[in-house]
């Protein structure tokens, strides 16, 4: 057996067995796991066909930027809203087996009796040596014969940034922008003062600062310090 | 098959993209239904870049180029959406999501 096909069962099986991982894993972070093996896998096989930049990409913007969202997603989700995997379901899950194996024997059978044959290009191992390489030489198929296509690209992944971003906002911004108004309390452990809430809030009349040799008894001999802002109080203006 | 083929590289690519699909019918959490699909987006990858490798030319792997692009937009684009939707219905299970139909 040569030995370009032993690397390749070796990546392929490896392959194939994490993106099971994927699917049967009752944790979402192993499944998560599970699909940076596979990826890195698929990278090699694209490296076996002589296409090294797309390793490199796949490594970066998949494993790299696509499965960091991924987690950082799966943390904001509430561990409780997650749904358990093994329970019920039966006839769901003989369905979708059932539907893989039939689509696996379709897929098998027109692999096997293919009959179509492309026309051979002009990227031949030479010609791409003779560029310099694989990175080179797409760089000079994108540049352009895809030159177009290429801007579209671009477009597509700013409007899918800016999408994301007002996707992703709390639908109600408004509320937590307003400023804060209230009393604080640094007499009390939890900063709250029971006298003035039950006062309330004061709009017209601007609180003023207790003078520091007075305490009041509502307080219980601690020293009272009632400002209009938090932030007047720490001196951040 | 005793020699590295495209048929291998077919093979593998209908292997991913059935367990992807196999996952995506069974389970029913969202982020692991997104994942995959972006197991599936790969498989598709493979097959492109496969037979870019048999017929000698470069068009399939600028054509896997664009759709690692697009990939990459679709997911930042669908974890916000998961994102919403789970801050409004407060669960990731696709059975939950039944809005339109009470």
């Amino acid at each position: 057996m040569p030995w370009d096909l032993v690397i390749f069962y070796m990546l392929a099986g490896v392959c194939i067995l994490a993106a099971g991982g994927v699917v049967a894993a009752s944790n979402p972070v192993h499944s998560a796991i599970f699909l940076v093996i596979c990826f890195f896998n698929v990278a090699g096989v694209f490296v076996m066909m002589g296409a090294e930049f797309l390793a490199v990409i796949q490594v970066i913007v998949y494993t790299g930027a696509i499965m960091v969202l991924i987690l950082f997603v799966l943390m904001l989700v509430d561990p409780e809203n997650l749904p358990e995997f093994h329970q019920g379901r039966p006839v769901q899950r003989a369905v979708g087996v059932l539907l893989g194996i039939i689509l696996l024997l379709e897929v098998s059978v027109a692999i096997l009796n293919r009959q179509v044959i492309g026309v051979k290009g002009n990227a031949t191992a030479q010609a791409i040596d003779a560029v310099g390489g694989n990175t080179q030489a797409l760089g000079r198929v994108l540049y352009s014969d895809y030159l177009f296509a290429f801007e579209v690209v671009s477009l597509v992944l700013t409007v899918g940034v800016i999408g994301a971003i007002v996707l992703a906002l709390p639908e109600r911004l408004g509320l937590k922008t307003l400023p804060r108004r209230g009393t604080i309390s640094l007499g009390h452990g939890k900063g709250i003062d029971a006298e003035a809430i039950a006062m309330g809030p004061v709009e017209e009349m601007p609180m003023q600062p207790v003078a520091k040799d007075v305490i009041p008894k509502a307080t219980g001999g601690r020293r009272l310090v009632m400002v209009k802002d938090p932030d007047e109080h720490t001196g951040a203006k | 098959m005793g020699e590295l083929g495209v048929e291998h590289f077919l093979f593998l690519s209908a292997a991913l993209f059935i367990i992807g699909m196999m996952g995506v019918l069974i389970r029913r959490n969202l982020l692991i239904i997104f994942m995959c699909v972006e197991m599936m987006v790969t498989a598709a990858n493979i097959s492109l870049v496969a037979f870019g490798w048999e017929n000698d030319s470069l068009d399939g792997q600028a054509f896997v180029l664009f759709a690692v692009a697009v990939a990459a937009a679709e997911a930042a684009v669908g974890l916000a959406i998961i994102l919403a939707l789970s801050r409004r219905v407060h669960s990731v299970d696709v059975d939950e999501f039944n809005t339109l139909k009470d």
